[in-house]
């Protein structure tokens, strides 16, 4: 199999595998621009047939699917700096648009935040519910250092991703005696404690919450003026969509990096045979408290550039519902493929946006969207691919 | 004590509750041997096993690698000090490359961190790219064709190819003993020779490597190790080699019940 591959690779390395690359990356962009501008709900409804047939058509023909991520993979330098050029430009095609950049940050953070719980529950196959609850940990002590101390956001971002590590650490350790459902009931909850403990502590405001988080700044450039580039001035949330551009960045290159490196080996191995992994010499303890730590670690960054993005934050931004929606997003993404898992947040964040014809029923929307995938496509959108070594 | 021994077992006593399932077992395995353990169900054969990789910890006696005391050491320590083993029934990552599965078996080899992984990429890939070069080569040595499938996952093998997985991920760690928990089981006369064909070449090729095979097949047993340790009930029945051992009237009844020895022996 690997031999006939050599040759198609070679083959696609020239223009038309750079073609390919730039019209898959320019169309996914355009799908996106129209999905955040669409009003009408049948509009959305058919965007979404669109981006069902897609999918379909990739199952079906395989070699579709297979020469992209060829092309990608053999022009991958082309790929990155067309993807960051893309974003980028991004906000200026959105007609100024300030609501779609609003939604924009909000996918991109809990993109962040589905990458986060990727690796306990795409890679290790740890089920945590808590999440949300160090996203609010992130976000309340960015939020109080910021108020109490006039700490910088720049600062406060390291400083509550620190502090969220700690508490995640804190929670991974007592995980560590149970697993599978009783794992999960812990991991609920520490969510369920950090939630009251926000709610009903005189410091965090009770549930008021936190008032006047002041907006970042910037060699003197207040995040909450519009940004102006070459003279085209763009709403204040573009600050905000560039800095949440940015952790995803980050978040991706830690996802690939742990991923593909004996870290992801021992995390995979650790969530196919947790045994077998002990008898490879893997400290499966050690490597469950890890992945605590690091989806506890990217979730306080997110939840620091929320806080400071809204200003205003209270003990409801941060409940079970949150990580039950991050855990919906990484499921149907495809557990352990971060494409899958950003694409899974971008949708299911946008969607209930979009559908608001029917908000009422957002929960059970999110209900039905598990369930069919466990259904329909148990691997998610973009299932889980095997590594590749030697170039 | 005698300088080639290098796993030593004294009074090896394994209690659940009230059932004894090991009691007072001694053993040992010299540098280069190949030691076989037999015994009915339930005798305690994997138990042993159990408790030489640390997944149990003995409720009394010692185990000493060259020496050195393992008892109560965790599962994964004690794979760094150099003990590896395989599954009665194979537990491969299913899901992970061959390839994966047997660079999986290097980790102890391996040092990256959370630190290095991220910001030192190079090093990290340098090390990554290393323990993929030897996981090819020991993949190739143990066998042809599983290195031909050496990219697909570890769950679409056939059963020997399981088994020679298995053998060639517990090689990964550079063991200086391997414990093999019956690697003939479900397998037919023709994979047992090839299995037994590969067990004999990647003896010849590591000299010093101690071997400890539990095994049902007789055939495996008449033909590979130079001695054999018979268990029943969580007890030493006997020890000798397999000429010796299946003479002994206690061992045919273990196997064969009373009667069937009677008859054996008449």
């Amino acid at each position: 199999m690997t031999d006939m591959t050599v040759p198609a690779r070679a083959t696609l390395g020239t223009a038309s595998g750079l073609a390919l690359v730039a019209l898959t990356e320019v169309a996914g962009a355009a799908f996106l621009r129209q999905f955040l501008l669409v009003d009408d709900w049948r509009a959305v409804v058919g965007l979404l047939a669109l981006f069902g047939g897609a999918l379909v058509a990739m199952q079906r023909l395989p070699a579709i699917e297979a020469g992209i991520e060829q092309a990608f993979g053999a022009n991958r330098r082309f790929a990155v700096l067309l993807g960051v050029a893309i974003v980028l430009a991004f906000p200026f095609v959105l007609q100024n648009s300030s609501y779609a950049l609003h939604l924009l940050i909000i996918a991109q953070l809990y993109a962040v935040l589905a990458l986060a719980l990727n690796f306990q529950l795409g890679s290790a196959n740890i089920p945590n519910f808590a999440t949300g609850a160090s996203y609010g940990i992130g976000a309340y002590a960015s939020a109080l250092l910021a108020l109490h101390w006039d700490v910088s956001f720049w600062l406060a971002l390291p400083a509550s991703a620190v502090v969220a590590t700690i508490f995640g650490f804190l929670l991974g350790i007592p995980s560590m005696r149970t697993r599978d459902s009783y794992l999960a009931l812990v991991t609920i909850a520490f969510g369920v404690v950090v939630h009251q403990l926000l709610n009903n502590l005189e410091f965090t405001g009770g549930p008021n919450g936190l008032v006047g988080i002041p907006a970042p700044e910037l060699f003197g450039h207040s995040f909450a003026s519009p940004l102006v580039i070459f003279g085209h001035s763009l709403p204040p949330q573009a600050n905000f969509y560039y800095l949440s551009a940015l952790l995803v960045g980050v978040a991706i290159l830690f996802a690939g990096r742990l991923h593909h490196s004996r870290i992801g080996l021992a995390w995979n191995a650790l969530r196919a045979d947790e045994l077998a992994a002990r008898c490879q010499g893997i400290n499966t303890t050690w490597y469950k408290v890890l992945a605590f730590a690091v989806d506890a670690f990217l979730a306080g960054f997110a939840g620091t550039i929320y806080a400071f993005y809204v200003g205003f934050i209270s003990p409801d931004n941060f409940t079970f519902l949150v990580s039950v929606t991050i855990m919906t997003m990484v499921i149907a993404g495809g557990m352990d493929n971060t494409l899958g898992v950003i694409v899974g947040a971008f949708l299911l964040t946008l969607l209930p946006e979009k559908l608001r014809a029917f908000s009422d029923y957002r929960i059970l929307f999110f209900g039905i969207t598990v369930i069919a995938f466990l259904m329909i496509r148990p691997q998610g959108i973009f299932p889980q691919r095997l590594r590749r070594y030697g170039g | 004590m005698d300088p080639a021994i290098i796993l030593q077992g004294q009074g090896l006593t394994m209690r659940f509750g009230g059932l004894v399932a090991m009691a007072e077992v001694d053993f040992s395995l010299r540098k280069g041997e190949v030691l076989g353990i037999i015994g009915p169900n339930g005798a305690g054969k994997s138990t042993l096993l159990n408790i030489i990789t640390g997944l149990y910890v003995p409720s009394s006696g010692e185990v000493r690698l060259s020496g050195e005391l393992l008892n109560g050491q965790p599962a994964h320590r004690i794979v760094a000090k150099g003990i590896a083993r395989t599954f009665q029934s194979s537990r491969l990552f299913a899901d992970l490359s061959v390839l994966d599965n047997v660079i999986i078996g290097r980790h102890t080899h391996m040092k990256t961190g959370v630190f290095d992984a991220i910001f030192n990429r190079r090093k990290a890939d340098a090390e990554l790219d290393a323990a993929a070069e030897i996981a090819e080569r020991l993949l190739k040595a143990v066998s042809r064709e599983l290195h031909a499938q050496r990219h697909r996952p570890a769950g679409e093998l056939p059963q020997a190819d399981r088994r020679r997985l298995e053998i060639a991920r517990a090689l990964a760690s550079e063991p200086k003993v391997l414990l093999l928990d019956e690697p003939s089981s479900g397998m037919d006369d023709a994979d047992t020779d090839a299995l037994m064909d590969d067990i004999r070449s990647v003896c010849a090729e590591r000299p010093d490597l101690a071997l400890m095979i539990i095994e049902h097949d007789m055939r495996l047993i008449a033909s590979l190790p130079q001695r054999v340790l018979v268990l029943d009930y969580g007890q030493k029945l006997a020890e000798g080699t397999f000429e010796e051992v299946r003479l002994i009237p206690r061992v045919q009844e273990a196997y064969l019940g009373r009667k069937g020895a009677q008859h054996a022996q008449a």
